[in-house]
This record gives C-alpha cells, sequence and structure tokens, in this order.
C-alpha cells in the first residue's frame, strides 16, 4: 500500500507523520537491555522530544523493544504480547543478541534469529547500544514510517504461517490463543 | 599467615573433625573452610554446623558434574556472620541414580537451590516437594547442565543461524602468539611481572 513517498495519498502523509511523532513504547524488557532505557526516557537522553514515551499495556503501545537475548520462555510471551498490539506496530531489536545471538549464540535457551520468529522494523547494533544509539534507531524508524517502509505488522499478517512454523518449533507445547488477521 | 589469624578457622575444623567421619578437610585460606563429607553425613554437619556453630546463613547451593569420575559434587555454602568465615560442605553422588537428602526443613530457601538442581542436573532429593518444572519450560531432552548434553548440536537443530559468523577463526593461537610480544612501553607499568 504504502511503498514510497510518491504514491503515498496525502492522507497517509498525515497519518504517517502523525503516527511517526507519537511512538508509544511497551514498558517491557528482555535481557541486559532493558537497563538503557530509563537514561533513554529520562532527562539526561530525553526522548520524549522525539515523541517517544511509556505505554503499561499492550493495547495502547505502538513499539515493542526487544532489549537483548531472548529466552525462548520469554519468546512465548512476546508472541502474545505482539499479537496483542495493535496495528501498526513497530518492532525494535537491540543488540547482537537479537540480530545473530550475540555471545549467547550456542545457549540452548536464547533464541539466535529475533526476525525470523516476530517481524523486525529496526536493529540497533551494540553491545548493548547507548541511549545515543537507541535514539538513532528511534530516528531511524520514524523516517521509516514516514516512508510508509516500517510494514512488520503487515508482514506479519501476510506470512503469519511461516512465522508460525518457525515459532512452534521452540515453544512446543502452544496453549494459546489464536490470532485474528 | 600467623596461627593467630587463623583460629577461627581452626577451632571449626577440629570441632568438625572429633564429631564427624570427614573424608577430607581443609582450611583453603583465612575465611574459607572446605570439609568433603559422605552423603549420608550431609544434614548432620549442616545442622550442627547452623544450631551449634554459628553458620546459620544458607549462602549458596551448586553442583559440578564430574562426568570423568561418573558422579556428582554438590557445595552447600554456608556462611558465619559475625566470624565472617564461609563454610564449604561439599559431597559426592554417583551421577546414575543418586540422590541426596532434602535439607529444606534446615533452611527453606535450599528448597530453591534443590529444585533448580534437580531440573539442571536430574539430580535426585529425597522427598523434595514443589513442581518438577521449575525455570525451564517444555523441556523434553536430557538436563540441559549435564555435561554429556551437547549444547552445540542442540542449538543448531533446534535455532537459526544468520549468516557471517561461520567464517569465525580459532584466534587463540594468534592471542597467545601476541602475548609473547614484548609489551610496549606505556604498557610495562601495568604489567603484572
Ligand atoms: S547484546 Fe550484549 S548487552 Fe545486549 S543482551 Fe546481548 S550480551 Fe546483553
Amino acid at each position: 500500500m504504502y511503498n514510497d513517498k510518491e504514491s503515498q495519498k496525502i492522507v497517509d502523509i498525515i497519518q504517517n507523520f502523525a503516527r511517526k511523532h507519537s511512538l508509544f513504547v511497551l514498558a517491557y524488557g528482555t535481557g541486559c537491555g532493558a537497563i538503557e532505557i530509563p537514561p533513554t526516557m529520562t532527562s539526561r537522553y530525553d526522548a520524549e522530544r522525539f515523541g517517544i514515551r511509556g505505554a503499561a499495556t499492550p493495547r495502547q503501545a505502538d513499539v515493542l523493544l526487544i532489549t537483548g537475548y531472548l529466552a525462548t520462555k520469554t519468546l512465548k510471551r512476546v508472541i502474545r504480547v505482539y499479537e496483542q498490539m495493535q496495528d501498526p506496530k513497530y518492532v525494535m531489536g537491540f543488540g547482537s543478541c537479537a540480530i545473530n545471538g550475540g555471545m549467547y549464540w550456542d545457549s540452548y535457551n536464547t533464541i539466535n534469529m529475533l526476525d525470523k520468529y516476530i517481524p523486525v522494523d529496526v536493529y540497533i547494533n551494540g553491545c548493548m547500544p547507548r541511549p545515543e544509539a537507541v535514539i538513532a534507531g528511534f530516528v531511524k524508524l520514524q523516517k521509516l514510517i514516514q516512508e510508509g517502509k516500517a510494514d512488520g505488522w503487515d508482514r506479519y499478517k501476510k506470512n503469519l504461517d511461516e512465522y508460525r512454523a518457525n515459532q512452534k518449533k521452540i515453544i512446543t507445547n502452544w496453549v494459546m490463543p489464536d490470532f485474528n488477521r | 599467615m600467623s596461627e593467630n589469624i587463623l583460629h577461627n578457622e581452626q577451632k571449626l575444623l577440629n570441632l568438625l573433625e572429633k564429631k564427624f567421619l570427614l573424608k577430607e578437610s581443609r582450611i583453603i585460606r583465612a575465611k574459607r573452610v572446605e570439609v568433603k563429607v559422605e552423603p549420608k553425613e550431609v544434614i548432620p554437619v549442616l545442622l550442627y554446623a547452623k544450631e551449634n556453630s554459628g553458620y546459620i546463613h544458607f549462602a549458596h547451593m551448586s553442583c559440578v558434574d564430574w562426568i570423568e569420575d561418573g558422579e556428582f559434587e554438590v557445595v552447600y555454602i554456608l556462611w558465619h556472620p559475625e566470624e565472617k568465615i564461609n563454610l564449604f560442605v561439599k559431597t559426592r553422588v554417583p551421577r546414575d541414580n543418586g540422590s541426596l537428602p532434602n535439607i529444606d526443613f534446615i533452611w527453606r530457601q535450599a528448597n530453591t537451590y534443590e529444585r533448580e538442581i534437580r531440573e539442571m542436573f536430574g539430580l535426585r532429593f529425597e522427598g523434595l516437594e514443589g513442581r518438577k518444572e521449575f525455570i525451564l519450560e517444555d523441556w523434553n531432552n536430557i538436563p540441559p547442565m549435564r555435561r554429556d548434553f551437547d549444547t552445540e548440536a542442540y542449538v543448531k537443530e533446534v535455532f537459526f543461524h544468520r549468516l557471517g559468523r561461520e567464517d569465525a577463526k580459532d584466534v587463540r593461537e594468534k592471542i597467545q602468539e601476541r602475548t609473547d610480544e614484548e609489551l610496549p612501553d606505556f604498557a610495562k607499568k601495568y604489567s603484572r611481572d
């Protein structure tokens, strides 16, 4: 639908402009990176000047941060949380652990490639990315949103079967409600 | 180190040696005392340490897999808050079909450690209560902390791998070569030798 700026309708441009300036981030953290979020949000780096602020529940949030390694046990909760969020929703993967497993790549209980299980819009590299890098990631995400390229939620719906197959490879005892696309 | 400083440690060792049949006992260094006992002596030693010697704080409990000897070694670490001494009580059980007495009636928090060891190593504790599934979820392989569990093979089978890691070279030799090099001047003052 929104592939590049030229083909965007004027209403999309306005909509995306509004979206990118009010990113509500779910207060949820995995791995080491959750500790980088408080300085990012509070006065020193003050992410609120970008319109980024916390949200208490998945249904109020736009952005899901996977802040570091993701244990197989947590993956189940992350999928549940992700599916509860309203469209449009965005996912950011923090640090090398989310990208390729990082230093936990040979651990029996952490996944290695986050984008095989849920669609990721922006990856931030580092171990752990500093608040500056986190903000740079958010700015990148805003740019993608404005251009209509942050379409992870759309990809998830389209390729749900593929994502489900990958998820079920790890979560053997699947006792979660179905996702209505 | 003079005898005087290790006085408390020696006193504890003498007491334990007199009372129990210890397989081995030594003072590792100041503030560290280690005793090795048979599994059936664990409860008496721990109870004695807690009730009579003031080792009231149960600091930690861990397990080591000595696959070469076919044994698990379980370590109980106790702490004396006044004398500031750590007491290590070690015991060994066979890897297959070994079992240990449950000690959570002495310190309730031991229950957590025992359940973790039961799950991660598959070691049985007699009369231990609590759900079997503790930290792991839907695990149907051999307990993951056993050394015969092949983590790498498991990871290769279950998880995906992003390209770009295959050329990871073994740099240990290179690093070894570099450590034999002469240190640059500015680094010399930080060197250990
Ligand atoms: S990338 Fe580094 S800091 Fe981030 S979760 Fe992994 S080990 Fe921790």
